[in-house]
Formats: C-alpha cells, structure tokens, sequence
C-alpha cells in the first residue's frame, strides 16, 4: 500500500499534511530544548559540586604512610589518589581518591581501608558528586532528586506531547477515512491500512523532526546564553558552559520518533479497526450523544442558545460534538491560562509582601552593608575612616552575639502578665530555678560611637558600662507578622540583668553568668538591617563595644563576622550609591576581607530576578498557549470534509454566510471562554488563599491586581484562535453547496 | 455447483424498542456462473444483504458459506484477505481512490496482495471495458459511466468468486446504463463470473437469469428465468 498509495499521496497532496509537520517539529522541539537543557543543568549541576565540595569522589583520612598512598595508585580501578594537604592535621592524612569506574566506588573504597588496615568509617564518600553520576552509595539518606526529576518531566512531556500532537495525525488520517473504507471493501486488512498511515506519518515527520532537533538546540543554547547573562550580573553568578553531545542527540531523535511513532499508531488503529462500510458510509460527521429530555433539561445548550438564538444551539451542540477532539486544546489553554494568571497574581503578592517585609521595612536603615568576614567589631579599627568619607551619612559598625538571660518572673511587664504571660506565647518556656525564666538573648554589640548616638536617639545618659534592651514583644495573639502590634517584655525600671554563656550549661552557665546594669528598657532600636521579632520572642539588648570587651570572655557566642551600615548622603541615584560602595570597599578591602552590598544595586538585581523567573514560567505558559493554539489552527483546518455535509445542510435550509461566521465566532469564543472562566474561578481561589497565607490587606492587592497583563494573554489567545476558524471557515464558505450535498465522495 | 448460500440469516439493528430487523430468516443459494437480481423496494434490506454477502457487515445470526468459507466467522483482517481474493464489490457511486490513477485502481486488490497482475487479463478486461486509454487519468477526470466501468473492472481483477454490484447504475443515465449492464452480462457469460446485482429497477433485473424478490427483509419470491 505504502508504494502504491501512500508514496503518491505525499507527493501529490503535500500541503495535507502541514497539521502533522507541525504537530513532529513541536514535539521534537520540545523534547530537544528540554534534554539539552537538561543534559547542560546536569553537566553543570557536576561542575558546581566540583567547585563546592571538590572533585574527589572517596576519601580515606587516617594514619596514611607513603607506601599506603602508592598501594592505593596501584589499586586496579583507582584513578589516582593524592594527600589533601588543606585537610590533613591532627586527625591524620586525608587522602583524596579518583576512581576509573565510578559504579563500583563503594565496594573498592571498603577494599582500599581494609587494604590500609583502617576502619570503614575512615572511608568517606562524595555522595553529591557521585549521585550525579547515577552511583547511589549505602548510607547516603539524603534525597537525589535532581535526575530522576529530569526524567519524569521528560517523560511527562513525552505523553503530554502524544495527547497534544495524537490529533493533529488523527485529523490528517480521519479526512481520508472514506478512501481507507474502499480500501478495506476491496481486502486491504487493518494491518496495511495501519502499516501504511504509520509509514506515512513517519515520512511526513521525518525532516519536521530533524529541524525540531536542531531548533530545540539553538533555543537550549540561548536559554543558557541568556541565563549567563543574567547571572553575570548577580553576586556570585556562575558561568553555564553549553555542549550537546552525540549520544544526547541520538536519545533525542528516539524520543521524537517513538513520540510520534505513538502519536500516529493511536488514531491509525482507531481507524483500521473501522469496518468497510462505516468507513464509506462516513461516520466522522459530528454526532451528538443522545441526551435524556427532561423537565429539567429543554434543549442543548441552553446558555449559548438564549444568548446567541439558533447559532449558538449549532455552535454550542457542534463543541459538545467536538468534545473529545478538543479535549486537547481545552487543557493546554486551562493550564496556560492558569499558569499565567496566578503566576502574574503571586508575583505582584510577592512583590507586595517584599515591599512590606524588605524594602520598606529597611529601605531606611540601610544604604550600603559591608560584611567584614571572620572578623570580632573590637579588631575592626577603620570605623572612623568610613565615617570621615564623604558620601557617607552615617555608619554603624556591629556584631551579633547570642547569650541567655535569667528574667525573673516578677520582672514581666503588666501587659505581659495580662495577656498570660511568657508561657502563653513561647509555650512551654524554660525556668531557671525558682521563679526565673531562661530566655534568648541575642546581643547586639555596637561601636562605643553609634552606641551614644543611640543613648541620644533615645534620649538617655550616654554611658559605656550598660546595655539597652529592647522592651518589646510581639502580640502574636492580636496581630500577625505582617501587621504586629507590641506589647512591653519587661518592666520598665529594671535596673540589671544576667547574662550567660547559651552554650554552656549546668555549673558552666552559672559561672559564665554575668550581671551588667540595664540603661534603659526601650520600644526603639538603631537603624540596622536586622529583623527582632522571631517566633522564639527573645529578648534584645544593644550593648557598647566598650562593655563587650569586658564580658565577652564569659558570655562568648558571638559570630564570625561584623557588620558596618551605611547611610548615604544620596540616597536616590544608583551610580552615586555604587560609588560610595567602591569608596568603602577601598577603604576596607585593604585589610579585611569583606563582601559588600547596596540597597539600590539589591532592588535591581531583585527586580531582576523576578523577571527571569516571570520570563521562564511567561515562557512555559505561552507555549502551553501555542500547544492548544496549534491544535485549533489543526483542528480548524482539518475540519473540512467533517463539516462541510453539516454546513452545505444548514445552508440548504437557508443559513446566510454571515450566519457560518456567526457560528465560528461563537464557538471560538467558548473554545477561548471557558478555560478563561474555569481559570479566572480557580485564580481567585488560589488568589484567596495566597492573601490569607500571607495575610496582606486583600484592597492591597486589588489595587495593583495584573488585569491588563492578564487582559493582553487572553485577547492574543483569542486572536490566535478566531484567526484558525477564520482560516477553516473561508474553506468552508468556499465549498460547492451541490456537491457537498449530493455526495462527499467524489473530492 | 453451489458457489454461494446463505442459512437463517438475520439481522438486527438497535435494541429494546428501536429494535429494527433488517434481514428475517433469509435463506438463499446461488450456483457457479448464476447471474442473480435482488430486487426490492427502498428499505427492503438488499443493501444489507449485500453487504452481508461482501464480508462487509456481519449478520446477527445465521452463516454465509462461499466457495466452502463460513464468512460470518471471520475476523477483521480474514474478512479483509477474502473479501481481497473472492468478492468482487461495485457500488452505486463508483468508491474509486481520488488521488490514484484508474490503473493503480484496477489493479489495487493485486496490488494489496503483492500479485503481479496477469497483464493479458487485465487488457483484456480494460479493453472490454472501454476504457484502455483513460488508464493513467484520476477519477475525476473521468465520466460517471467510466468510472464505474473502472470499478467494475477493479471488482474482476482479482477473479472474484461472486461480483456484487448495489445499484451499479443508479447515479448513471439511460445510456451508460444500458452499457453497464451489457458488460455485466458480458462478463458473466464470457468469464463464468458469478454476480449478484441490486437494483430497484424492474427492466434491468429482466436482464438476469434470476430474480429473487426482498420485502421487509424476507425473501418473498425466487424466480428463474429462461
């Protein structure tokens, strides 16, 4: 059949099978952007684990000799072994091990220790590096994920792909259905038939494949090209490198064809299983399932009937009809549909929440931060030199500690005890001894100069030998986080309180315990980029450097790293904050090693960063929106001889042209409409419960609520839509009204 | 010799009350080289019988033996390779393949069964026919009368052991008609060719040697002729 028929038919109907073209290049476009890619986040997935955790892939740390080192580079499957200098001390050589055969590292590596007469647990393993590998060692509790995501994607795509692009085939194969019925009447089997619409796809899909390969690769390429640019200009942005290689492109040219190897067998076995005579008989023209009438149930569609008379009844019954055959571009259209408006509503809610709890909450405390890495605030000496630049407003050097305070039960503020006290809001605290809690006390250490500056905001004495504690809790049971109200913690005039070691415990807490005068219990705190209210309700207290040298032998817990906020004098204009931050980094770079930051350069590349996650996932529902707009324009078009009997009919008892257009609108607009309304419900539920989650004032949102982004999706969609039924109603209008009516045999 | 019978068949479409009985009971026998008319009114149920008898439909009940084969038992793709070797079919609106030439359609039943047609006997049929030199034309460049011709060469090709023709003439005029008919007596008398022939048409059924008369899906009359 293929030579006779099939081989001809291709030669001389080519256009007739555009719908399948197309259907195989999208298919393997897909699949090749999403396996390049894949392949590319796997390699590099690898290259990032080499540069975090080393290139090793088994460790051996113990008493390692020379000999030891020279067995292990002669062991059969080792690589190579190597002494990690950086490593090795006190608890013996560390010796880094490669191995040839990744897949056999585990069982070598307990050979190699047993060789060397050390303990198993002497062997060590790089389990990132080798899952990435596919090599899953024992022991390794930790979830990989990663690869097996990558191919259940890939795999959803595949049958995504075959419920898309099945009827594009489907279509091609139906419109030829009366010609495979003669076939059948005189002995073709189902198998020919089924052989011969197979190998006819396959021809037909042959260079659309070959193309959607390639084009898939050139749109891998610049994904990751524009992910490289992105994150060039991100702190600490990685460069992606890009290759493809052979056996990948050979996976992906399999993956196509079985795609839409299946694609084509579906509706090929639907058809040859057609007896002859259904076949020639034509039982492709749009049947509507019998449908009970009831008291209840007049008519079909009884909406689109009272909205649009008799057009809508046909438009409407002629959907229902279509049901199955548009179950495709249904889905694909809810899902981008969905996907873009709650995408647009969660990131105008995230950018809300992020104004609340970021930028407007800090956007005064902070201009430029510097992180003076590995480095205690009283052997930071250059707070004077950045105070003297010239941009420079104001500075505050700190560092953060974290100790325990002794708050006896007495000393709880009255609001505080009216509201039931501490136990009502942390639950079970801890007591110490009799009548005291024990309660977090993160400390904030300040230098003695930001210290008085902060006296003087509060309008207290200035004095080095006291702390200030920040007197207040948050009513986690009248307010939520994003509106807290505060209650005082403790009274207002205590006048000491105890600190201790929070790591130490029993005998060693009490004697790191230390007692310093408190200066004045306050609802203010310094402007520094540091959020106070935690779930754990500690209780805050800023302390001068000064006073911190004396105790911090005993209480201890303070973290590697100080900090230095800066206020500009120009707060407004991006390059003068980018030239403060150089300024500073100048001064400080010289001696410490700092990483520095800027509020203005944040929001950028903030800003950034929800565009290119706007731009992937925008990207993922627009092509959800061409998957079901392809499968309109396929269907559309293909619907010809399926609905050129019922269109010749209808205008045989007089619908005007005007009247078809009516119909082709109205069913554009419910193919278009009804996934809008499904998703518009859904989105305002998914909207509700973001709103509630987050608890934002819902007037907020609406205010700057997506509708014109929105808006401008759904009405491309609907052009794209009503453009195919334009194209299948002029073919149509065009058909011969005798002809169609006689017999539809003969075309 | 008995090429062709047929015992209790019926056939039923719909159930409960649209139940319709199409064919009630129908028994018939037809012998090698007969040249049979089925006459009935619209409804009768000689389509449906024709169909039966072409491996096309399956009765409800009752077998169709041909040449020894019980084709009510056949599956798709038996009932595909029979109706290939021993059915000849030639419908009302001719059911040529549009995109393939008169001879790829001919030839088509060989062709399904990789034959290398017997090329004496294919010149034979298309000049008997008429239709030799319009072989490389498609259908639609031909008249309704050649195209049935086409057909009916299409259903000899294979040597069918039964030609069943429903309506063969029923879209042609009164002169292709008459040409159709000659040939089909053409071939029945030159080739031995076994053919069933619907028709509501009383003066062609006269051409027959045979006319067997359905009502209501009953054979009601079975009548030689001289």
């Amino acid at each position: 059949m293929w030579k006779n028929y099939a081989k001809d038919y291709i030669k001389n109907n080519r256009t007739s099978g555009i719908s399948i073209m197309a259907a195989s290049f999208i298919a393997a476009l897909f699949l090749s952007f999403l396996c390049c890619l894949f392949y590319n986040f796997w390699l590099d997935g690898i290259e990032g684990t080499k540069l975090e955790d080393g290139d090793w892939h088994g460790r051996i740390t113990g008493e390692i000799s020379g000999n030891d080192l020279a067995a292990v580079n002669h062991f059969a499957n080792v690589e190579k072994a190597v002494v990690n200098e950086e490593l090795s001390g006190e608890q013996g050589t560390v010796m880094d091990v490669y191995f040839s055969n990744k897949k056999t590292v585990y069982q070598d590596m307990r050979a190699l220790v047993n060789i060397l007469g050390l303990p198993e647990d002497a062997a060590d393993y790089n389990y990132q590096l080798l899952s990435l590998y596919f090599v899953r060692i024992p022991g390794d509790d930790m979830p990989r994920l990663l690869m097996p995501a990558y191919l259940v994607i890939v795999v959803i795509m595949c049958f995504s792909l075959i419920l898309v692009i099945h009827n594009s085939f489907a279509v091609s194969m139906n419109s030829r259905v009366h010609q495979f019925g003669i076939f059948s009447s005189i002995g073709a089997t189902p198998g020919q038939i089924r052989a011969c619409l197979i190998q006819e796809a396959l021809v037909r899909a042959a260079v659309p494949i070959m193309a959607g390969i390639l084009s898939g690769i050139v749109f891998s390429f610049g994904t990751v090209w524009g992910m490289n640019a992105f994150a060039k200009n991100l702190v600490g942005g990685r460069q992606m490198s890009y290759s493809c290689h052979p056996f990948l492109l050979l996976l992906v040219l399999i993956l196509s064809i079985l795609t839409v190897l299946v694609s084509a067998w579906l509706p090929a076995r639907k058809l040859s299983r057609l007896t002859p005579l259904e076949s020639i008989r034509g039982t492709d023209e749009l049947q509507l399932k019998k449908r009970r009438m009831g008291f209840w149930v007049k008519k079909h569609s009884p909406i689109l009937s009272t909205l649009f008379g008799m057009e809508g009844e046909i438009a409407g019954n002629a959907i229902k009809a279509q049901r199955k055959a548009l179950r495709t571009t249904s889905l694909s259209l809810t899902l981008a549909f969905f996907g873009f408006m709650t995408m647009q509503c969660f990131w105008t809610l995230s950018g809300i929440s992020t104004n609340h709890t970021y930028f407007e909450k800090y956007q005064d405390a902070w201009d430029v931060m510097v992180t003076v890495k590995d480095t205690p605030i009283e052997d930071f000496t250059l707070a004077k030199d950045i105070r003297e630049l010239s941009g420079v407003d104001s500075s505050v050097v700190y560092q953060k500690a974290e100790a325990v305070c002794i708050l006896p039960e007495e000393a709880q503020s009255q609001q505080l005890l009216a509201a039931g006290g501490l136990e009502a809001f942390s639950g079970e605290p801890q007591f110490s001894g009799e009548g005291a809690f024990q309660v977090k006390a993160p400390l904030v250490i300040l230098d003695d100069e930001s210290f008085g500056e902060f006296c003087e905001q509060i309008g207290i004495a200035f004095r080095l030998d006291g702390g200030i504690v920040l007197n207040r809790l948050w009513d986690s049971e009248n307010s939520n986080f994003r509106y807290p109200k505060y209650i005082p913690y403790v009274k207002d005039d205590m006048e000491t309180i105890v600190l201790h070691n929070a790591a130490a415990k029993g005998d060693r807490a009490f004697e790191s315990m230390t007692e310093i005068p408190v200066l004045a219990c306050t609802q203010e705190y310094p402007l520094l980029r540091e959020e106070y209210e935690k779930s754990d309700f500690p209780l805050v207290e800023f302390l001068p450097l000064s006073l911190w040298k004396e105790i911090k032998r005993q209480i201890g817990g303070a973290e590697q790293d100080a900090y230095v906020r800066v206020l500009a004098n120009d707060r407004t204009e991006p390059d003068a904050m980018n030239m403060l931050e150089d300024e500073i980094m100048q001064v400080v770079s010289r001696e410490y090693e700092v990483e520095s930051e800027n509020r203005i350069q944040e929001r950028i590349d903030n800003d950034k960063m929800i565009g290119g996650y706007e731009l992937i996932l925008g990207a993922f529902c627009v092509l959800l929106a061409i998957i079901g707009i392809a499968h309109v324009f396929s269907h559309t078009l293909g619907f010809l001889r399926q609905r050129k009997r019922e269109f010749a009919r209808l205008q045989s008892v007089g619908l005007t042209p005007a009247g078809i257009r009516k119909i082709f609108c109205i069913e554009a607009l419910v193919i278009v409409g009804r996934p809008v309304l499904i998703t518009s419900m859904l989105t305002i539920v998914a909207v509700a419960l973001m709103i509630k989650a987050s608890y934002l004032d819902p007037i907020e949102f609406i205010k700057v609520a997506p509708v014109l982004p929105i808006l401008a999706f759904i009405i491309t969609v609907f052009g794209f839509v009503a453009w195919a039924y334009y194209l299948g109603g002029k073919k149509i209008l065009k058909v011969n009204l005798a002809d169609a009516l006689r017999d539809d045999t003969m075309m | 010799m008995e090429i062709l019978k047929c015992e209790g068949i019926q056939k039923l479409y719909g159930a409960g009350n649209s139940k319709v009985t199409a064919l009630d009971k129908v028994d018939l026998s037809v012998e090698k080289g007969e040249f049979v008319a089925i006459v009935g009114a619209s409804g009768s149920g000689k389509s449906t019988l024709l169909h039966i008898l072409g491996s096309v439909d399956k009765p409800t009940e009752g077998k169709v033996i041909i040449e020894g084969t019980d084709i009510s038992t056949l599956n798709q793709t038996e009932a595909a390779v029979f109706r290939r070797r021993k059915v000849g079919l030639v419908y009302q609106f001719y059911n040529l393949i549009p995109t393939l030439t008169i001879r790829k359609n001919i030839l088509m039943p060989l062709l399904l069964d990789k034959k290398k047609p017997n090329q004496e006997y294919f010149e034979q049929i298309v000049g008997s026919l008429g239709i030799a030199d319009r072989l490389e034309s498609l259908p639609n460049q031909l008249s309704g009368g050649q195209q049935q011709r086409a057909a009916i060469a299409r259903s000899l090709i294979y040597r069918p052991a039964i030609l069943l023709a429903d309506e063969p003439t029923g879209n042609l005029d009164q002169k292709n008609s008459r040409e159709i008919i000659d040939m089909l007596k053409l071939s029945n008398r030159n080739l031995k060719q076994t053919i069933l022939l619907i028709t509501h048409d009383e003066k062609i059924a006269l051409e027959t040697d045979r006319i067997v008369t359905i009502e209501d899906g009953r054979i009601v009359s079975d009548e030689k002729r001289g």
